[in-house]
């Protein structure tokens, strides 16, 4: 298990690349590299070659946070700061809808496997927001509750603020990271909160159901840990430390063997699940690594794995995960 | 058998005495030599014969009647018999005085003696054996030169006289054995050598002890092979020779071999049975014996050495060989008072050394550094080049705490002897304080010399060397050596995360859950972890901490407290982990088990200072430190900064920020910090702090010298991580408004320590950015902080606000594109956008905002957007124009030409002459459409532009039409408010006494963010940095271990508060605001605050 760099791009974007992610392949093109960042575009890259196609996406202000690809491949959101929603055709780069759903702002996103819901982590409304992608109404908020037990109380006064959201591979569950620390997992079927998964006391910034084991949940944390959890059972089966500083990021392998995370202290690791070890690192960042996306095994032929990870520094790599 | 005859007077006759038939009463035979008139010398040889006999009565009886007046008278001219007679007699009591230990009767003998040889120099002043039989005397008086001269006198008329050639060497010996320099006293030797071999040559059929003295001198002159020869030829001559015998056997056991150590034993048995008195035998005897173990046959030989002998030199050997016996068996006291008696009996230690050694070593065993001292430097003063008194004398001076003589002395050592390892752990130790990189030298040379030795490398040693790699960042190494140091254990399958699945639901309190290892000991596996290896896993836990790796640190650390709930360190270090993650509630748990095991630790109790700090238990907190610091009587330099802080906080916090208080607060923190200083000249925190309080009285230079100081200072370790003085330096570039520096500084800083990560850094940068008024680098810097810190809603009314003073600066330009006024517009919808939402926002938090402020802020952007469409167009217009204008001219050129073209021929120079001036024309015109894009840019970046600025874009506002409000350009009235004295705080209050609307609202927005700021205050004052968990190993078991990072324990401590930012509470008087100058006002409380963060934690 190891990670072999193929190419990077530097200089990919005018800012600092806050987000990237995948849309899996079509009949008629291979999958894309979706960036965004801070120069308030979205950006698509073929694969392996990381050419830039089509020309940027804007439509976005005050830079991109979060872009996040429809499962079949034609369609993808990006969010920006000013707390819009933006749902364009990719291979037309047009727009379709613009969605917002005022207070809340708009942190991560995630289309349900089945692409028929965007979950969009609600920020300080302490929510998520689901918004059916047929009609591209909102169709449910799930509501963060505080969590039971004690805890020192929170000084931002703010309530749960509500980052990162996670699908399980069956879309049966939603897990939602927060500011705080805490994680919330919903039955997404009945809208209902079922409980919460304890052990991180900063942000989650990041989370990522394994696809190969419906009860297996990741976190990333400021905490410079990766936690392992039994979302189904509440139940934490291992931490996982090595970085120095944030994990800003993590995502699993298809595979289901390895996850990668992205962190603030500039590098890329790569964890064997079984080891429950980091086996890699990269370090040809120069800067906080804001995502790592593996590339979804669809399409005829294109089994390789690939990761992309786009940082900071304005630069994109792309590496061959075998 | 052998007879006299004495000739019976006038007559041939001769009576014969059989000589080994003397009658009992020497009467006897006097009265037959009386009657008889015998010669003298009959009455000489049968005294002599009873003599030999050992009846000495009989032999003294004959003599003394021998020398009587009457025989005198009678005998006067037989001379040499009478003198042979006195000379015997002297003799006789020579040596009667020799062996009388009774003083008085001693010199009693020696009386007589000298009586009798003067009485024998009256007969004959020239008679030789008179000069001899005197020098003897002289010598058993002691007297040598005086026998030297009696002999020199003899040898002068005799040369080849044998005895006194024989008593001369013997006192050349003599001189030799008591010449202090070699020189001088071989040359006695030699000259001693040279009288034995002359007296051999005359008399060869000398006794066997005239070889003795040849071989004794070639023993000293070190010709041992001649040495041996003359012994062993003694001893063919004479077998029972006491002398020869221990002398061949002392050669023997200098050999050194174990052939020779078993012949030289023999031969000293030997002599032991022909003469069980002979003191130098039973001494080495004795020392053979306490190396066989025989502790009983030592004490009687030497017990029997003693009582024969009165030579100070063999006492002193007996004496060491008791000593030493009772040293070998651990009776100090005795074995002390014995080598004491030995070193008493030595005049001159070069003689014998041995005693002083072991002297010392007992000393030292028994406390007495002092002493123990002197005798090693004894030792020293003989054999300069000792090692292992070296080392002794090294490892007394660290415990005199005199580490510069004990480092040369080590250093001494270790070169004297490049392959003793022991001497190179105890300099590797010793330097490690001072030159880490030598001490790693130093220990690495004692683990490879041991190593090469073939023996198991003690886990201390070990063990410093990893710390010394560890230190030095070499951790790669540090943990090889750490792991070679814990060898194989239970650790092992531990680390390999084997463990497998903890129990989920305790994960919360992980750091102190110890169900991993009582399951473990269920399942029947040992956990099995030695005493002296514990300090070893617990710096194999900090580097693993170090490392990143906190699992495998957690879990050292855990399995260290559950062998040994003592151990404290380990609690601190999983509490400052639980910190380090935010985990509060657990760290302060953690830090309540240290607690309960010794209530007074200081540094828990300034860790949970800290805790406490942090979740804002002010008084609390202050207590606490009160008491780390009444724990260490005010000796720990940690706990005062940490007060220091505590005050220096204290001073910043207060909402009210009363001019008094807040100086009290400062001076007692002031105090504090110097106090430290005081204690520890190099604390990089407590001058740290200090520069902060000077900086904070508006002492900028002498704070920036500090601050540059101390960065310099805080650059050399990996331990000190000093970020704040990084930020206090950049805020008094800041505050002088040298902003490019300062800029420099933050991004530095926030690169260098905090992988970009701090919100609050870039908030500063940002902040930098506004006041040097570049906007966009402003804003970019705000995105970046929302996008680390989403739930910081003030991040974005500060972007709001830059974006809103972009765009108000820019319509202000006299003269700008289109496309930056339609960017502008751009701007203004972005501005409009945040407000509203935070407007929103506040409905549904309380995040602190005005929400009628935003509203105006809003309102304000809306205007200014209705503004900028405005100028949008115009601009858009004035393209045109622009374009329109450049159009006409080209076409009246065309035209111009067409007609020059018509007339071509004809007006040649004078078309040409307007053509060029139409031309110049145009260029003229976009040569100043250029000069004022210039003048654009370059306004944005001179600040002293920004009021005429802001004035003209208030103008602008009016003559566009919009000016419905009327602003009076009010300039004048804004002043800066130095009594505030915020270093940081440029407020400039403007006060635009038109805008009374806008003043209430100005006010209550105001007084929100000062709750704001106060908030966040509290939140983000971590406060006084860290828990110094790192005194690690002052329980380490053995006085060998070092504490492990004790540099840390004094450098580490943090000092300071992150980032207090002091509440960017003021109480203005704001009469009311130019709207624009209050949001000003805001923007800088928000982007402002003041802090100079002191030492952050370290949990490093």
């Amino acid at each position: 298990m190891k990670l072999a760099g193929i190419k990077s791009v530097e200089n990919a974007h005018d800012e600092s690349i806050w987000t990237a992610a995948w849309a899996p392949a079509t009949e008629t093109r291979s999958a894309l590299l979706l960036t965004g960042s801070l120069d308030e575009t979205v950006r698509f890259w073929s694969s392996d070659e990381l050419n830039q196609v089509g020309t940027p996406s804007g439509g976005h202000a005050l830079g991109v946070v979060a872009v996040a690809a429809h499962p079949a491949g034609f369609l993808a959101a990006s969010a920006s700061l000013d707390s819009f929603i933006r749902v364009f055709d990719i291979d037309s780069n047009s727009t379709i809808v613009t969605l917002e759903a005022p207070p809340s702002e708009v942190w991560g996103m995630q289309f349900d496997p089945k692409g028929t819901v965007l979950a969009v982590a609600g920020g300080g409304s302490a929510s998520v927001k689901l918004w059916d992608t047929s009609s591209w109404q909102l169709v449910a908020t799930l509501a963060v509750p505080p969590p039971e037990g004690s805890r020192p109380a929170d000084k931002t006064g703010s309530g749960k603020f509500v980052l990162s959201v996670a699908w399980s591979p069956d879309g049966r569950r939603l897990a939602c990271g927060s500011m705080d620390g805490t994680i919330a997992v919903f039955d997404v079927a009945r809208a209902k909160f079922l409980h919460h998964l304890d052990g991180h006391y900063m942000p989650v910034r990041s989370m990522v159901y394994s696809p190969v084991d419906p009860h297996v949940l990741f976190t990333a944390c400021d905490d410079t840990h990766v936690h392992m959890y039994d979302a189904e059972r509440k139940g934490m089966i291992g931490a996982m430390s090595g970085h120095t500083s944030w994990v800003l990021s993590v995502d699993a392998s298809p595979d289901g063997a390895a996850i990668a995370t992205g962190s603030s202290d500039r590098t890329v690791r790569l964890w064997d699940l079984s080891m429950r070890a980091s086996v890699q690192t990269m370090s040809n960042h120069t800067d906080q690594v804001w995502s790592v996306a593996f590339r979804p095994p669809s399409g005829t032929g294109l089994r390789l794995g690939r990761l992309a990870s786009v940082s900071d520094d304005k630069s994109i790599s792309l590496y061959d995960y075998s | 058998m052998a007879s006299v005859y004495i000739p019976v007077q006038n007559s041939e006759e001769e009576v014969r005495v059989a000589l080994d038939q003397l009658p009992r009463d020497a009467s006897d035979i006097l009265d037959i030599l009386k009657a008889e008139q015998a010669p003298l010398d009959l009455w000489l040889v049968i005294a002599r014969e009873y003599f030999k006999q050992g009846k000495v009565e009989q032999f003294r009886q004959i003599l003394e009647e021998g020398s009587s007046p009457e025989i005198d008278e009678y005998y006067a001219d037989v001379k040499y018999e009478r003198i042979a007679i006195l000379n015997a007699l002297g003799a006789y009591h020579t040596y009667l005085g020799k062996i009388e230990t009774n003083r008085r009767e001693k010199e009693e003998h020696f009386a007589a003696a000298t009586d009798y040889y003067n009485r024998a120099a009256r007969i004959d002043p020239y008679e030789p054996s008179t000069w001899i039989g005197k020098g003897q005397l002289c010598v058993a008086r002691g007297d040598l030169s005086k026998a030297s001269d009696n002999f020199k006198i003899v040898l002068d008329t005799d040369p080849n006289s044998v005895p006194a050639l024989v008593a001369k060497a013997c006192i050349e010996f003599n001189n030799g054995e008591n010449e202090d320099q070699y020189k001088k006293a071989s040359e006695s030797y030699k000259s001693s050598l040279e009288l034995f071999k002359k007296a051999l040559q005359i008399y060869p059929g000398c006794p066997a002890a005239v070889r003795l003295g040849i071989g004794l001198c070639r023993y000293r002159l070190g010709q041992f092979e001649k040495a041996r020869q003359a012994f062993q030829r003694v001893l063919q001559l004479d077998p029972e020779n006491v002398e020869a015998l221990v002398a061949l056997g002392i050669m023997d056991l200098q050999s050194s071999e174990v052939h020779g150590i078993w012949k030289g034993t023999e031969k000293m048995q030997r002599a032991f049975e022909i003469y069980p008195y002979c003191a130098m035998a039973l001494n080495y005897l004795a020392n053979h014996f306490f190396f066989t173990g025989q502790h009983f046959l030592v004490e009687q030989l030497t017990e029997t050495a003693l009582a024969v002998s009165n030579h100070k030199l063999m006492k002193a050997h007996s004496y060491y060989n008791l000593a030493r016996s009772y040293h070998s068996k651990g009776d100090f006291d005795k074995a002390a008072r014995y080598y004491m008696a030995s070193v008493k009996e030595i005049n001159r230690p070069q003689d014998f050394v041995l005693p002083y050694y072991g002297l010392g070593q007992v000393q030292l065993k028994l406390g007495d550094l002092r002493s123990a001292l002197s005798s090693f430097e004894k030792v020293l003063e003989i054999h300069p080049e000792n090692c292992d008194s070296l080392k002794a004398v090294g490892h007394i001076y660290v415990q005199l705490g005199q580490n510069d003589k004990a480092l040369e002395t080590f250093r001494k050592a270790a070169r004297i002897d490049p392959k003793d390892a022991q001497a190179f752990m105890e300099l590797g130790e010793l330097l490690t304080s001072s030159d880490a990189v030598a001490a790693l030298d130093a220990l690495k040379t004692a683990r490879t010399l041991i190593k090469k030795g073939g023996e198991e490398v003690p886990v201390e040693l070990l063990n410093n060397i990893g710390v010394l790699y560890f230190e030095r960042g070499e951790f790669e190494f540090a943990e090889q050596t750490f792991k070679e140091a814990l060898g194989e254990g239970i650790w092992l399958s531990l680390l390999d995360g084997q463990n497998s699945v903890m129990d989920p639901s305790a994960y919360s309190v992980l750091y102190k859950d110890f169900t991993l290892f009582h399951q473990l000991e269920e399942n029947g596996t040992a956990l099995d972890l030695p005493w002296d290896k514990v300090t070893t896993m617990f710096n194999y836990a900090r580097l693993f901490e170090q490392l990143h790796d906190t699992e495998k640190a957690s879990i050292l650390y855990r399995l260290i407290l559950f062998k040994y709930p003592e151990y404290i360190d380990a609690y601190l270090r999983l509490a400052a982990m639980a910190k380090a993650r935010n985990n509060i509630q657990l760290s302060i748990e953690l830090i309540g088990e240290a607690l309960k095991i010794d209530d007074k630790c200081p540094n828990a109790l300034s860790m949970l200072g800290n805790l406490e700090l942090k979740s804002d238990d002010w008084v609390k907190a202050k207590d606490t430190f009160r008491a780390a610091k009444d724990a260490t009587d005010g000796k720990d330099s940690y706990a005062t900064l940490c007060l220091g802080n505590w005050n220096y906080y204290a001073a910043m916090r207060s909402e009210k920020r009363g001019p008094k208080l807040e100086a009290t607060h400062l001076e007692k923190a002031k105090e504090l910090y110097t106090k430290v200083l005081m204690l520890r000249h190099g604390n990089l925190y407590a001058a740290n702090g200090a520069g902060i309080v000077l900086a904070e009285k508006g002492q900028f230079d002498v704070s920036k010298d500090i601050f540059t100081q101390v960065q310099e200072a805080a650059s050399g370790s990996i331990f000190v991580q000093m970020p704040d003085v990084w930020i206090n330096l950049a805020h008094v570039y800041f505050a002088q408004g040298h902003f490019a520096l300062a800029v420099k500084m933050y991004q530095n800083c926030l690169r260098k320590f905090y992988f970009n990560t701090d919100t609050q850094v870039l908030l500063y940068l940002a902040r930098t950015h506004y006041e040097a008024e570049q906007w966009q680098e402003c804003k970019k810097t705000l995105l970046r902080a929302i996008h680390l810190a989403p739930s910081n809603y003030t991040l974005r009314f500060d972007a709001g606000v830059a974006m809103q003073k972009f765009s108000a600066s820019t319509l202000q330009k006299t003269k700008r594109t289109a496309d930056e006024v339609r960017s502008t517009v751009t701007e203004l919808k972005n501005a409009v956008r945040v407000f509203s939402q935070l407007s929103a926002a506040c409905s549904s938090h309380a995040h602190g905002f005005d929400e009628k402020k935003i509203e105006t802020h809003v309102g304000y952007c809306k205007h200014l957007l209705d503004a900028a469409k405005v100028h949008c167009e115009a601009a858009e217009r004035d393209e045109q124009q622009n374009r329109q204008k450049l159009e006409l001219a080209r076409q009246v050129s065309l035209a111009e030409e067409a007609r020059r073209k018509a007339e071509e021929q004809r007006k040649f120079q004078i078309e040409r002459r307007r053509q060029e001036a139409d031309l110049k024309q145009a260029i003229q015109q976009e040569e100043h459409f250029e000069r004022v894009k210039e003048l654009w840019k370059s306004s944005s970046n001179t600040s002293g532009n920004k009021r005429r600025d802001r004035d003209r874009t208030l103008g602008d506002d009016s003559e566009g039409g919009h000016g419905d409000r009327k602003r009076r350009k009010g300039s004048g009235k804004r002043r800066r408010k130095d009594k505030k004295s915020s270093r940081y705080e440029y407020e400039e209050e403007g006060e635009m006494e038109d805008e009374h609307e806008k003043a209430e609202e100005d006010d209550a927005h105001a007084n929100d963010q000062d709750d704001d700021g106060a908030v966040r205050t509290q939140d983000q004052l971590m406060a006084a940095g860290l828990e110094d968990s790192d005194a690690e190993d002052d329980m380490a078991p053995s006085n060998r271990k070092r504490r492990a990072w004790s540099s840390d324990e004094d450098d580490d401590e943090p000092s300071g508060r992150h980032h207090d930012l002091s509440p960017a509470g003021r109480k203005e008087d704001s009469a009311g605001s130019d709207p624009d100058d209050a949001r000003d006002t805001e923007m800088r409380d928000e982007m402002h605050e003041p802090n100079m963060g002191a030492g952050d934690e370290d949990d490093n």
